[in-house]
């Protein structure tokens, strides 16, 4: 009975959800078709032409041009290339280290659960941004650093949520059951432990997406994430900062699609929060 | 009876979903100031519904029609209206009272703060007021301490004492007896008459039939939404008239017949612990016992909850481990030996279908897939059920699948840990019936915990009572 009317309730919210994922989830495909098409598509992003400087949105470019003249809707489709491409895969990466490592805490307890907390806590005890930055001064400009920094300090989350989940899920009757029935620890992780956490580490992943995307920005803001001529877009808005009086519309390109990128993942992240708790 | 002696009159009720679907039914009642009215069903009957509907607690999407009246004032189900009459007129005994009562203040304060804020006495008038009746309650002494120090029996009479003393005129109380043994249940019905002060009416809704008797008064009995016998609680449960009425009395565990027959075959031993002990802490659950069953044999053990009868039967199945003793089991595999959990859902993974775990099980151990269908209509279970997640089928349903899966495996012996204590009292007997009925055909041992004795009497071979810090020439057969 409460099942019917709990049901009765929750249909219009679901409805305005959906209209909003397919908002943001619009958003985020226009974006990654950006970030994709201008790899063959568009003009070159480090070609400069010094006589076409600080050119206002045209036919020929669309978003203009920036200080040494190259085109910017070129040079925000490798700066969203790089920025999407970076955060993907170091959130991708920390959530298989985070939930494998808090799987086997979970599992094996005593000192292995005693060690991946040890780390956990200590990777916690420094602020993420200044992981990332001591992890990028090690080799300036290059990839491979920033995406360790990257995935070094957003594996804690994902540990954090997982092995207590886990833990409780194998401590449950369910699985003392399943185990007493003969199965063995791959039917246990397949049906008892993992179907608990996908909907949440999902969720936590496009959280984690959003601040790796954020978290890249910032660093190419202060000078220490990708280097010039390469595009990025909190470098992008330093370079566009001191023509912000000719040419507002460099600043604003960037700015625009960081906050539409960011924002739609969290409101991917929320839908599914929303379903979950349905 | 005259029109102001009327506490409580319900006219023509109905509770419908916004879907259309009739969850309560033309129910009507009339309930006179001091007297006591108990509604009996199983879940499902709209009891909780029409309790939720005098509190005007329905939940949304929810809707009720026909008029309901408490104390002379017009409510009709509405929170809007019904809510200006809880505390002083209306008041709701806590199901739990140890998740009702706050861990922050002592229970004294809590129980003094009803008497001062719903029957508005003084401060100090309303400390004298709880004291004295935590004393007739017998737990003045609680009166300074904290909810962490006193036990869930005294939490219960601190919830009671609480409510009772708003001075509401009419008190409900949904399922006061759940999940209580025998004697914990006659100690609530004790309570609840104690609480009631002469002016107070008490309208009790329940599925246990002993706790209608024990209240006496009015009893009302319902089914599928709708009211099928009323009349006095004495005379009702002497002659019930409707067939349901009939159906539920003899589903009682004291009117069933004997579910075993004599074992024929020479006892030859499956599973046995000797010597065992085990303690948590300071606190001896059993010392020196020694525990056997023979092939076939259905062992009941009863006694009240935390004596340590389901430790005893996990450690038979090496779940949990003992201090000292030895356990020795008849050659039989492993996986022969299993466990009925007491809550259905607990043997089952929640996202995997029915089917599909019982096909996980036959491919495991390569069991004959062909014996599923006989095994289904042995336990009287269609087919279409295997089609649906866990959480899509009843409790009894549920635990006759779980049965199903055990038998499958050809199981030597099953610790059954209160099989039946969630499900309806009609279902409880039914699986009963069918799970002695399997043990038997299939030659399988059953340790069976109940808390219930003659539920235990009625579905055993031998009856083992257990009581606290058990030695082991306590246990008689």
């Amino acid at each position: 009975m409460k099942n019917i009317a709990l049901h009765a309730d929750h249909t219009p919210a679901s409805n305005r959800f959906g209209l909003k994922i397919s908002i943001s989830g619009l958003l985020l495909l226009i974006l990654a078709c950006l970030a994709i098409l201008s790899i063959w598509w568009g003009a070159d992003p480090h070609a400069q032409a010094l006589s076409n400087t600080l050119h206002a949105p045209s036919i020929a470019h669309w978003l203009g041009t920036d200080h040494l003249g190259r085109d910017q809707l070129a040079r925000l489709g490798q700066a969203l290339r790089i920025s999407l491409g970076l955060a993907l895969a170091s959130s991708a990466l920390a959530v298989v280290l985070g939930a494998g490592l808090g799987l086997l805490a979970a599992w094996r307890s005593g000192w292995v659960e005693r060690a991946c907390s040890l780390a956990a806590d200590a990777v916690c005890a420094i602020p993420a941004l200044l992981w990332v930055l001591l992890i990028a001064a090690l080799a300036p400009g290059e990839k491979w650093a920033l995406y360790s920094g990257l995935v070094l300090t957003a594996w804690v989350e994902f540990y954090r949520y997982v092995r207590p989940v886990a833990r409780g899920a194998l401590l449950g009757e369910p699985v003392q059951a399943s185990r007493l029935l003969g199965f063995g620890p791959r039917y246990v992780l397949r049906w008892h432990v993992l179907p608990p956490l996908i909907g949440s580490l999902l969720k936590l992943w496009s959280y984690a997406l959003a601040n790796a995307v954020l978290a890249l920005a910032a660093l190419g803001f202060v000078g220490i994430g990708i280097r010039p001529p390469t595009a990025e877009l909190g470098l992008m808005m330093t370079e566009a900062l001191p023509y912000y009086e000719e040419a507002p519309w460099l600043l604003g390109a960037p700015v625009v699609a960081l906050l539409i990128a960011v924002m739609a993942l969290q409101a991917v992240a929320q839908r599914w929060a929303d379903g979950e708790s349905q | 009876m005259s029109a102001p002696d009327l506490l409580l009159e319900v006219q023509d009720l109905s509770v419908r979903t916004s879907q259309g679907a009739v969850l309560l039914q033309g129910a009507a009642l009339q309930l006179a100031r001091g007297q006591r009215l108990t509604i009996v069903g199983e879940s499902g009957a709209g009891k909780s519904i029409l309790a939720q509907a005098l509190m005007g607690t329905l939940p949304e999407g929810l809707t009720a029609s026909g008029s309901v009246r408490i104390a002379g004032r017009a409510t009709n189900g509405q929170l809007s209206l019904t809510q200006p009459l809880w505390g002083h007129t209306l008041a709701m005994l806590p199901q739990e009272p140890w998740s009702a009562l706050s861990p922050l203040m002592r229970v004294g304060t809590q129980v003094a703060e009803s008497a001062h804020y719903a029957a508005r006495l003084p401060w100090l008038r309303a400390r004298e007021a709880a004291l004295s009746r935590m004393g007739q309650l017998g737990v003045a002494h609680a009166a300074q301490q904290w909810l962490h120090q006193i036990s869930g029996g005294m939490a219960q009479r601190v919830g009671i004492a609480a409510s009772g003393l708003g001075g509401a005129a009419l008190l409900l109380a949904d399922e006061p007896t759940k999940g209580l043994d025998d004697a914990s249940r006659s100690q609530v019905a004790t309570l609840l008459a104690q609480m009631q002060s002469a002016d107070q009416s008490l309208l009790t809704i329940t599925h246990d039939l002993d706790l209608a008797a024990q209240l006496g008064g009015q009893l009302l009995v319902m089914q599928g939404g709708q009211v099928v016998e009323s009349g006095l609680a004495e005379d009702v449960l002497r002659a019930p008239k409707h067939a349901y009425t009939q159906a539920l009395m003899a589903a009682q565990p004291k009117n069933w017949q004997p579910l075993v027959s004599p074992l024929t075959h020479s006892s030859q031993p499956v599973i046995a612990g000797s010597g065992l002990r085990k303690a948590y802490g300071e606190r001896v659950l059993f010392d020196a016992l020694d525990i056997e069953l023979a092939r076939g044999e259905i062992v009941a053990i009863s006694g009240p909850s935390g004596c340590g009868k389901t430790t005893l039967g996990n450690i038979l199945l090496g779940i949990s481990k003992a201090d000292t003793g030895t356990i020795t089991r008849s050659g039989a595999a492993s996986h022969t030996f299993q466990k009925l959990y007491q809550d259905p859902p607990a043997a089952f993974a929640p996202q995997r279908k029915l089917g599909a775990a019982l096909q996980d099980a036959v491919a495991l151990h390569k069991v004959d897939a062909a014996r599923i269908e006989p095994l289904l209509n042995e336990l009287r279970l269609h087919t279409g059920l295997l089609d649906r997640l866990p959480s899509q089928v009843s409790g009894g349903e549920l635990q006759r699948i779980a049965l199903l899966r055990l038998l499958l495996l050809s199981p030597a012996f099953i610790f059954a840990d209160e099989p039946t204590s969630r499900l309806d009292v009609i279902t409880q007997h039914d699986t009963m019936k069918l799970l002695t009925r399997s043990a038997q055909q299939h030659d399988c041992a059953i340790l069976l915990v109940s808390h219930d004795a003659h539920l235990a009497q009625a579905s055993s071979h031998r009856h083992l009572s257990m009581g606290f810090a058990m030695q082991a020439d306590t246990i008689q057969a």
